[in-house]
């Protein structure tokens, strides 16, 4: 029997453990009669923080891990199409897109891995303190924290003041605020206590989305049976990668829901019109972005097209 | 062999290592490594090797820690610190061991800007220090007192031990913090009482001095207003939404180099000199979380925590003595681990217990908080009584492991109070979150 | 040795200075562009910049609760050995890291908003360990053939 280990750099809490973990875990033992099995190391017990994972599992001090492309943006220049505003709408799925571009546009990205598993979050929202937001407009002027290069293009485009910085820092810096607001999806308000200083959100504008994967030493992979490579996603198969998705999605309407459950919060939801003079002012960045790293194959085949 | 029993090997070894004068650093690194050599292969402990080298020293919390050591060391340089323990020991040098207290009290101060209890003693320590042996304070006192006062710093909010928690279970930070504050001013109050108690028994180990008359009182206090006003700010701009909590570590570093150069009490060679001194400590400090780093990965492929927490779950008792008992893990393994390796390690396993048994999680969190911060002065790893010795490299690490035994008591009867009226930790979130 | 804790005072300088530009900045609505960038990868080069002159200054911190019950004969071989072990964990410190600088090289990382190679950092980073890694061969070396401890004679001076 062979243990593969998973580096996780998050609580065992945390949405990835059950729907990516142990789901992996379940249908490698299922399809192997238990010879092969995964165990999670949790909160970064195989090495602190996000960073390093992808660096990890190529060296092999963990046999799998899940990390973002965004905390190493300039490996994942393509890949990070995905997350960028417009390239999906928000009620797409991200995994089906990552997938259908992966073979032709997105393979040479993932060197000496194979990926096991990638999806996106759900949408990202604007997350603000006591300031509410309906256009563009009342974005001017607004300290926005972002999270990568793109995303601070993003901010700017709206007129807001873009703000580097680690995302465990955010909640203070809003309680104390030093921003007015994080462009992010809504499962932070619970995997960071978000929900706790925010008190305005804006739903409906397309403002992308993150990207995840997780991924495989190629040596371990090619050890494999072909009864576990099948069990994984790489094959073709997309039932990981939508146990992720699907986790997200619902970690996130149940941060909603709570958040929308207390009286002193201010919920915004945009109608299409509204919607769009957000994805009007934004537009622009998307399209430099993709010309930029030659990605517009890939993003028709994320797209569909 | 199994895991476990590398793992126990592991802590044996590091135990003999460090006995035998090892530097604590290289012990845990050469520990770590072997140990993870052992138990995933030679590449993983590699690639460990580096990533977590090159992750800690490009940390954007860790920043705070050379800026804060360099905030301390342009002090003392243009005689800010002077002149602040100028006016304590006018204020109240002829109590005895007055200017300790003051310096538990500073230390206070400091934790309601730092949320780091390294930081906290590395800069009280600079600054502190050589004023307390000025005033002929004993050493074991005063090193014990920086040690244990830096403690302080993730009870009293903003507190990384408390985020780290609140993350780590799903509670709520803003509970988490507000449940620190009445914990942290009563073992605050505890030091201060520790002090006095003391230097009753050895009047000798902080001396008293004379009586100051009013206008003496009132010169040293303008003596130090600028360094008052410096804290002022710093606190201010924290919560005031102007910058960070790291970013206050650069912000105080640089008003005070600013108020050297306005006042030219700091020459470019004393603050290349300052400079210099700060990343040699800072590189101290970091190069022990470092080898911290290693040793947690070895010991979580050991299992060893897990080992340890299944066997004492298991055990059928009255809710009191596993709380009791998990506590007395925390002390145990606190002897051996960095804090928060510690919180990572051991939470998963202890805390759907402690829901199963119906303990209040904002109690326990304070609970555990407090006993890591007496694992931070414990021996033999005790990395805050190692980081008051990079900052008094004349003191025999002995000597304050000896001077800040009282404090560790102080802490222990804390704890003990925490456990009998949970209502002094709770009070506070419960009336303010319902 | 003093070159490379003259690059970390350096670094410790650019950190204060990146930190008061950005929080200045900001307030007027102009944040510094990747200031997180530089504060990160400067606090590579100042923490590992002190290293050398950390070890030179007796700066690694030993548990010395025993130091007066052995011999000074013992002291002196534990001392030997605690200077060899840190070379060979520098060394390996080294190799490790250049081996990810590597990797580095191969998977394009670099910061994410200036784009500064990661790579570089890691150059730096591992050339720094073998200039610290000399610096504890050297003091083993000294121990071993005179008995002379540069740590103590910097210590007599301060
Ligand atoms: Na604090
Ligand atoms: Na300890």
């Amino acid at each position: 029997a062979e243990e593969l280990s998973f580096a996780n750099f998050t609580p065992p809490f945390h949405t990835v453990n059950a729907s990516v973990i142990e789901k992996m875990n379940a249908d490698l033992m299922a399809a192997t009669d238990g010879e092969v099995s995964v165990r999670g190391y949790h909160g970064g017990e195989l090495g602190a923080g996000p960073v390093e994972q992808y660096v990890r599992v190529v060296q092999g001090a963990a046999d799998i891990a899940w990390g973002l492309p965004g905390y190493t943006s300039s490996q994942f220049e393509k890949t990070m199409i995905v997350e960028l505003p417009g390239t999906l709408s928000n009620e797409d799925d991200g995994y089906a897109a990552m997938w259908a571009a992966y073979d032709a546009h997105l393979a040479g990205e993932f060197t000496a891995t194979v990926p096991v598993a990638m999806w996106t979050s759900e949408p990202n929202v604007l997350i603000m303190k006591d300031k509410v937001v309906r256009t563009p407009a009342d974005m001017a002027g607004l300290k926005v924290r972002v999270a990568g290069a793109t995303a601070a293009e993003v901010a700017t485009a709206l007129g807001a003041t873009p703000v580097q910085m680690p995302i465990n820092q955010v909640y203070n810096a809003l309680q104390t605020g030093l921003i007015d607001g994080v462009i992010t999806g809504s499962s932070t308000l619970s995997d960071f206590k978000l929900d706790e200083v925010a008190s305005s959100y804006t739903f409906g504008a397309n403002l992308g989305r993150l990207a995840f994967y997780a991924v495989m030493n190629e040596a371990k992979y090619n050890d494999l049976s072909d009864a576990a490579k099948a069990a994984l996603d790489s094959s073709g198969n997309t039932a990981i990668s939508k146990s992720a998705e699907d986790a997200w999605n619902a970690t996130s309407d149940a941060g909603v829901a709570a958040a929308r459950a207390l009286d002193d919060n201010t919920f915004v939801d945009l109608s299409e019109a509204e919607a769009a003079a957000f994805a009007d002012v934004i537009a622009g960045v998307t399209g430099a972005y993709v010309a930029k790293v030659g990605g517009e194959d890939a993003l028709a085949a994320m797209q569909g097209n | 062999m199994s895991v476990e029993v590398t793992g126990f090997i592991g802590l044996a070894t590091l135990l003999v290592l460090l006995a035998i004068r090892i530097p604590v650093a290289f012990a845990m690194f050469l520990v770590g490594f072997v140990g993870i050599c052992a138990l995933k292969g030679w590449n993983a402990a590699m690639s460990l090797l580096s990533s977590e080298t090159f992750t800690l020293a490009s940390s954007s919390e860790l920043v705070v820690v050379p800026l804060f050591i360099l905030m301390g060391n342009v002090a003392t340089a243009t005689g800010m610190s002077r002149q602040l323990y100028t006016a304590a020991y006018a204020m109240i040098g002829h109590v005895r061991g007055g200017l300790a207290s003051a310096t538990v009290v500073g230390c206070g101060g400091f934790a309601a800007l730092s949320g780091s209890s390294v930081a906290s003693a590395l800069t009280m320590g600079k600054v502190s220090l050589s004023e307390m042996e000025r005033f002929k304070y004993d050493q074991r006192l005063s090193t014990g007192v920086v040690a244990a006062g830096g403690t302080l710093g993730i009870l009293i909010p903003p507190s990384t031990g408390f985020v780290i928690f609140a993350i780590l279970t799903e509670q709520s930070i803003g509970r988490l913090f507000l449940a620190g504050v009445f914990p942290g001013l009563l073992l605050l109050m505890m030091f201060v009482l520790t002090v006095w108690i003391i230097c009753w028994i050895k009047p000798e180990l902080g001396p008293r001095g004379p009586r100051s008359s009013g206008a003496e009182r009132l010169r040293a206090l303008t003596g130090a207003l600028p360094i008052l006003l410096v804290i002022v700010v710093t606190i201010g701009g924290i919560y005031g939404g102007l910058f960070s909590p790291v970013e206050a570590a650069g912000v105080g570093a640089a008003l005070v180099v600013i108020y050297g150069i306005v006042t030219r009490t700091l020459s470019f060679a004393a603050f290349w000199h300052s400079a210099r001194s700060s990343i040699v400590t800072t590189a101290t400090v970091m190069l022990i979380l470092s080898g911290a780093h290693m040793i947690n990965p070895f010991l979580a492929l050991s299992h060893v925590p897990a080992f340890v927490g299944g066997a004492l779950v298991a055990l059928d008792l009255p809710v009191l003595v596993i709380l009791a008992l998990m506590l007395l893990m925390y002390l145990i393994l606190g002897c051996f681990l960095e804090g928060f390796a510690m919180l990572v390690l051991t939470l998963p396993i202890f805390f759907p217990v402690v829901l199963q048994l119906g303990i209040d999680p904002i109690w326990f969190g304070v609970l555990v908080v407090l006993t890591l911060e007496m694992g931070l002065i414990s021996p033999p790893v005790g990395i805050n009584v190692f980081i008051v010795k990079s900052v008094a490299p004349k003191v025999a690490l002995g000597d304050i492991f000896r001077g800040v035994t009282p404090f560790w008591f102080a802490m222990l009867f804390t704890l003990i109070v925490l456990i009998a009226f949970p209502q002094v930790s709770l009070f506070l979130p419960n009336t303010m979150f319902n | 040795m003093g070159l490379s804790a003259n690059l970390g005072a350096l670094g410790l300088l650019v950190e204060v200075i990146v930190i008061m530009i950005d929080v200045v900045g900001r307030f007027f609505g102009s944040p510094l562009y990747g200031s997180q960038d530089m504060v990160t990868m400067g606090m590579v080069v100042l923490v590992f910049g002190g290293m050398a002159m950390c070890d030179r200054d007796g700066g690694h911190i030993a548990v010395d609760l025993l130091e007066p019950r052995f011999s000074p004969a013992v002291n002196r071989f534990i001392d030997i050995i605690s200077a060899l072990l840190g070379a060979i964990i520098f060394l390996f410190i080294a190799y490790a890291i250049y081996e990810s600088a590597k990797l580095s090289i191969m998977l394009n990382l670099s910061t994410n908003l200036l784009r500064l190679p990661k790579a570089w950092f890691q150059w730096g980073l591992a050339a720094f360990s073998i200039v610290t890694a000399l610096g504890m061969l050297l003091r083993a070396a000294e121990l071993s053939l005179s008995g002379r401890d540069i740590r103590r004679e910097k210590a007599t001076e301060l």
